[in-house]
């Protein structure tokens, strides 16, 4: 190959390096105006009354609106194929607000600074409510209601319970199977709030042009989504919106989710000016959306020489105010991850609540991180107790080439699923090279006394696209110097998915990289495609690109078979020339100029691509650890990634997917955790106090790259997004283990939460 | 700051605290502005002392290091009078603190005058016996900084200024070390502690264990220090050190908050204490950068 | 009030609020390579050179930067060693979502302006304000040590 499997210069990184101003915000348009939210300072309340007066008065402010202001229409925020399997439980602005933090008005003005002053001028009159905000209370507490609208749509029990959706799957019989093992173990695990914290804010744009359309400039993972939702809940065709979506500077699933764009559109119609809404970051941390926070208790049933017969799985989480992915996610964390040992009996249960809490939603993994945690931090329990090694017991138990995922058929994401089938895997491969750069079984002596050192692994496996839902379209048009535009719905949020797609495109066309020009996710222009989440880009989109440019092919075959007079089958493209079998050759460019001018056609084709697979990328993850036994402060010495996501089609930037996605997963298991007062207000709405990886706090990483073919997957790819962020946080609470023998049931592990269990031990 | 009316600008120390007193309205001092941003306070003017002769370091003729109070934390990284004072220990506590570009920016006065309780350059200032200067209009004063903290983001300036900190002669050649204990490489403490000893033909003659974080303001543990003067340092055995390390954990009042708790906050005093006065004894006081325990 | 001061080497009068951010001011003025990231000097989206020296202009306030030299990626973009960094940033990957770029290029340029001959740690101790969410910093440190070795060869 060429062009694939080529490490390629990123398409847009020049002119990110320069500085250039390509993202949302580096943009005016005349008249522009800035929106502020005013945010509810109780967890449970009805608003009665909201007097804006004084704020109006105040200079530069322009309009204040609240609920009475907004036709009341439910919705989901969460961007997802429709008919989306999350509650119809939202409003653009409500009568009642959820949490600390929920919407209760927005203030447009001349400024952020003149906003910002007159939120201070309203006054709002509430009538607060009990709140809930333990999840447990709120699982069995029905005399508290957080969702009791009179039209519920889609909210699961609404009316009756705090339940935002629940699952209940089993295959074969768990309880018959338990009582014969020779050995159960049952634990729970705890999985934190933790947030996304892109340092590019949540920020839209909206305004109203000359054909009296409403036009959406935003930082988005799903403009498709986004415009079917906008045109719903404003009630405007669909045909008066576009929505386009710049550079985004990150996403990791928090901009899976209309955020702020329904605020900007309304102010946008009802002011006739343009406006402006931007996240602080203490908004990211309170109003944007989390990683759900889960209780997992994981059941499981062995037999003396190590074979697994039995997994159950139950998981408790908050969905908190509103329920965007609550189905999904929890889905997702036993459909993602039980599938690893794919034993004959598999129960998942779960139970989602909604609580006055802030919002959880979608983060890279969704799901399958808490899931992976308890169920790989559960292997190396069971290992313990039936006195196996670690590493055998895997070895032993995890799918294979050609093993059904045993659960795919009952549990899809979000309804009856497709069944799934291992057509490709490097897991073996990925355990042998990670075991062999990590040193394990090899233990390095520690530095000090108080020092003791620990190795510990994860498996991890995910998926590529949704099977049977998400789809993506792209089409390829040849211009006169053989160069070709590639447009596509697709999302690149920073991933590099416009390289990737440019990449197959000049694959499957056989010209060089630099000659496909690229245009994404605008409404527009370009085709449709779900969004950029459940890993789907490189699988789905990419399966668009290389049927459209096959057409395109196929086409320019014809017309060159024409003119030829050959078999169109025997033409060749490679490299930017064209050759016939009778060594007949021409250039691309000089293909292109026959095509247009002399055969007059504009070749040009535009393909869809979804897939009922979602064939699993697989992941091996190592850690090793030093732990201060007197402060319990864990060091991260070396982190070992060996993944397989089938044809990596760009090799270093699917290191820098796996890279990202083990900074992230290091800060889940050590120090990220988004804490809760027992009212539901966030203690640490900032980056003092909510700490993300510096370039001081990553170790040195290993990363190795384990390439399959997928027979499903263009060019033999499968995703890489997602899997390398589910492995870090149980391969490192695994170390931990084996270094001082604590487990950290309760993640993230700080050096008091270790020191405290370390205490426990010596009594 | 959206409510700032007024930007004002000192040229000397004794008009700025004229400024100040000028009103109308309620004012703050500003030097580089890192942390008064965080806060974003109700002030209707401030008065920028950037500019008014207060941001030199300085090695008098009697030795002792003066520090004025703009001097910036990275001046205070680089300087080579501050780095040659006590091993070096205050350029590396100074290095500690926030990243590179908030080092720039911000000032050992302004760290001193937000009194955090986790100021980061509090508790080894405290450890060299740093003498603070205040202005009046037409005065000045000097204070133990140990009587400069009143409580948490209180010192006894009221709309005076602090002028800069002076480290004695005395303590140039001491031995001292800090420690921060954090979450991550680069955060605000959640227990500090400097230690200091003034060593004399093996025998401790001088000892300062100074503690930040764990009271409501950065603080010596006194007690402590006295198990150590007078000391031969082959008489400081591991058991001893225990003693000395659990006498300044029980001098010190650690609030439970939401980065740790009281309980664990105090045996960090402990353990802290242990290994740098372990560290001290066995090194010859050199500060490596970063002074990590 | 009126700031006078250089920018990128052209004089800029503007006329700013008293208690307005520079990250503020910049942002206004349209000089977009200074991003907003946190607003509390934590990461770095916002770095520029004030006289030189890498700053948080989040948290620095426009006032007081009359009669100073402000720095940007804007005004470096024909300088050698900026060039070089952001040529190796590009070539080693380390460029995903882009954002944080700006601040990580203002950060090491001060760095390697001052001293070019630094290890690795040096790098990491110079980047922990500049805050990543993409790269886990990998990439990023490896082009900052290409350039280092570069410089080294090129003497």
């Amino acid at each position: 190959m060429k062009v694939v499997g080529k490490n390629v210069t990123k398409i847009d990184a020049f002119k990110l390096a320069r500085g250039e101003p390509v993202f949302t915000d580096d943009f005016t348009r005349r008249g522009m105006l800035y929106a502020k939210v005013l945010r509810s300072p109780h967890p449970h309340a009805k608003i009665l009354n909201v007097d804006a007066t004084g704020a109006l008065k105040l200079d530069g402010v322009v309009d204040v609106i609240w609920h009475r202001d907004v036709k009341a229409i439910p919705y989901t925020r969460a961007g997802q194929s429709h008919p989306e399997p999350s509650p119809y439980d939202t409003l653009i602005l409500s009568p009642k607000v959820r949490f600390i933090g929920d919407r209760v008005a927005v203030v447009v003005a001349e400024s952020v600074a003149q906003a910002t002053v007159a939120l201070e001028h309203i006054v709002v009159e509430y009538e607060e409510l009990p709140a809930l905000t333990d999840m447990d209370e709120a699982l069995t507490n029905s005399e508290i209601l957080i969702h009791e609208e009179p039209d519920p749509q889609g909210i699961s029990e609404a009316g009756r319970t705090n339940i935002a959706a629940r699952i209940d799957k089993q295959v074969g019989d768990v309880d018959a199977a338990l009582k014969k093992c020779d050995l159960v173990v049952t634990r729970d695990y705890h999985l934190p709030r933790v947030q996304a914290s892109h340092i590019e804010p949540h920020i839209s744009i909206a305004w109203v042009d000359e054909d009296d359309r409403l036009i959406v400039r935003t930082s988005t993972q799903v403009p498709f989504h986004l415009r079917r939702m906008l045109a719903r809940i404003l009630e405007i065709p669909e045909a008066r919106i576009r929505v386009i979506k710049p550079r985004v500077g990150g996403g990791f699933g928090d901009k899976q989710e209309l955020v702020v764009e329904d605020l900007v559109g309304v102010l946008a119609l009802r002011t006739g000016r343009p406006v402006r809404l931007e996240f602080t970051r203490e908004e990211e941390l309170i109003a944007a959306r989390y990683r759900h926070p889960q209780r997992i208790t994981m059941t499981t049933g062995v037999m003396k020489d190590g074979t697994i017969v039995a997994n159950r799985m139950y998981v408790l989480a908050d969905t908190g105010a509103y329920g965007s992915h609550a189905l999904t996610v929890q889905g997702n964390t036993g459909q993602k991850v039980l599938p690893m040992y794919p034993v004959a009996n598999i129960h998942f249960q779960m139970e989602c609540v909604y609580t006055n809490n802030p919002i959880s939603g979608a983060f890279r993994g969704y799901g399958a991180p808490q899931g992976c945690f308890a169920l790989e931090c559960h292997i190396d329990e069971v290992a313990r107790e039936l006195g196996m090694d670690r590493l055998e017991l895997r070895l032993k138990n995890h799918i294979k080439l050609g093993d059904t995922d045993p659960l795919s058929a009952k549990l899809g994401e979000g309804k009856e699923g497709l069944v799934r089938v291992v057509h490709s895997t490097g897991l073996d491969k990925a355990i042998e090279l990670g075991c062999e750069a990590i040193g394990w079984g090899n233990k390095q002596e520690p530095s000090a006394p108080h020092l003791k050192r620990g190795l510990g692994m994860a498996l991890a496996m995910q998926g590529s696209g949704i099977a049977g839902v998400d789809w993506g379209g792209a089409t390829v048009k040849l211009n006169d110097d053989g160069s070709v535009n590639l447009s596509v719905g697709a999302t690149d949020i920073g991933q590099g998915s416009d390289t990737v797609l440019a990449q197959m495109c000049a694959e499957e066309l056989g010209i060089p990289y630099d000659k496909v020009i690229i245009l994404s996710s605008d409404t527009d222009l370009t085709p449709f495609d779900v969004g950029a989440y459940a890993s789907s880009t490189t699988y789905i989109s990419g399966g668009a690109v290389v049927k459209a440019a096959a057409q395109v092919r196929g086409q320019l075959a014809g017309v060159l078979g024409a003119h030829w007079e050959c078999d169109p089958d025997t033409i060749v493209f490679s490299d930017g020339v064209v050759t016939g079998p009778q060594d007949q050759s021409m250039t691309i460019g000089e293909v292109a100029l026959f095509a247009l001018y002399e055969a007059k056609i504009q070749p040009m084709a535009t393909a869809s691509h979804m897939s009922n697979d979602s064939p699993p990328p697989f992941a091996a993850q190592f850690a090793e650890v030093e732990v201060d036994t007197d402060t319990g402060q864990v060091h991260l010495l070396r982190f070992v990634s060996a993944v397989d996501c089938g044809t990596p089609i760009h090799p270093i930037m699917v290191e820098g997917q796996i890279e990202g996605a083990v900074a992230q997963g290091l800060g889940y298991a050590l120090f990220e955790e988004v804490l809760l007062d027992r009212t539901g207000r966030v203690l640490n709405p900032n980056f003092l106090d909510y700490k993300i990886a510096s370039s001081l706090d990553v170790p040195d990483m290993v990363t190795i790259l384990v390439p399959t073919d997928e027979p499903t997957g263009p060019y033999g790819a499968k995703a890489a997004g997602e899997v390398p962020i589910d492995g870090p946080a149980p391969a490192i609470v695994n170390a931990i283990c084996d270094a001082v023998g604590v487990r950290m049931y309760r993640i993230p592990a700080t050096s008091e939460r270790v020191w405290r269990g370390l205490k426990e031990e010596t009594r | 700051m959206w409510n700032l009316q007024e930007y004002r600008f000192a040229t000397n120390p004794a008009e700025a605290v004229a400024l100040m007193r000028k009103g109308p309205g309620k004012g703050a001092y500003i030097a580089g502005g890192t942390d008064m941003l965080l806060e974003h306070p109700s002030c209707d003017f401030v008065v920028d002392i950037n500019k008014a002769g207060i941001g030199d370091i300085a090695r008098t003729a009697g030795g002792d290091l003066f520090i004025g109070a703009v001097a910036t934390l990275q001046d205070i990284v680089d300087n080579s009078f501050v780095r040659g004072f006590a091993g070096g220990a205050v350029s590396s506590a100074a290095s500690q603190c926030g990243n590179r570009p908030v080092r720039t920016t911000g000032t050992v006065g302004g760290n001193l005058c937000n009194a955090l309780p986790s100021a980061d350059m509090a508790p080894v200032l405290l450890a060299l016996d740093a003498t603070c200067y205040i202005t009046d209009e037409d005065s000045q004063e000097s204070l133990p900084l140990t009587d400069f903290f009143v409580g948490p983001r209180l010192t006894v300036l009221e709309d005076r200024l602090l002028v800069g900190v002076a480290l004695p002669g005395e303590c140039a050649g001491w031995r001292c070390a800090s420690h921060k204990l954090t979450r991550t490489a680069e955060d605000i403490s959640l227990v500090q502690v400097a230690v200091s000893l003034g060593v004399d033909e093996g025998r401790i003659k001088e000892a300062r264990i100074a503690l930040g974080a764990v009271a409501p303001v950065p603080m010596r543990a006194i007690l402590a220090e006295t198990m150590l003067i007078g000391q031969e340092i082959t008489a400081i055995t591991p058991d001893v050190l225990g003693d000395v390390a659990a006498i300044a954990a029980g001098e010190c009042d650690p609030l439970d908050d939401h980065r740790a708790s009281a309980e664990y906050r105090r045996d960090m005093v402990a353990v802290l204490t242990r290994r740098l006065v372990a560290r001290i004894l066995a090194d010859d006081g050199d500060n490596r950068e970063g002074g990590a325990a | 009030m009126n700031i006078s001061f250089d920018l990128n080497g052209t004089r800029a009068d503007w006329e700013v609020a008293p208690g307005e951010t520079l990250l503020q001011a910049f942002r206004a003025a349209g000089v977009f390579s200074v991003k907003l990231g946190c607003e509390t000097g934590d990461c770095g989206s916002c770095t520029v050179l004030l006289d030189g020296q890498p700053v948080n202009s989040c948290v620095v306030v426009a006032a007081r930067i009359n009669g100073c030299r402000v720095t940007t990626l804007e005004g470096l973009l024909d300088d050698d060693l900026m060039i070089r960094l952001q040529t190796e940033l590009v070539e080693h990957g380390a460029v995903q979502c882009g954002y944080c770029i700006p601040g990580m290029l203002i950060s090491l340029y001060a760095l390697m302006k001052q001293d070019p001959h630094i290890d690795e740690e040096a790098i990491r101790h110079a980047l922990t304000g500049n805050l990543c969410r993409c790269t886990g910093y990998v990439k990023p440190v490896e082009a900052a040590k290409a350039v280092v070795a570069a410089l080294e060869v090129s003497k």
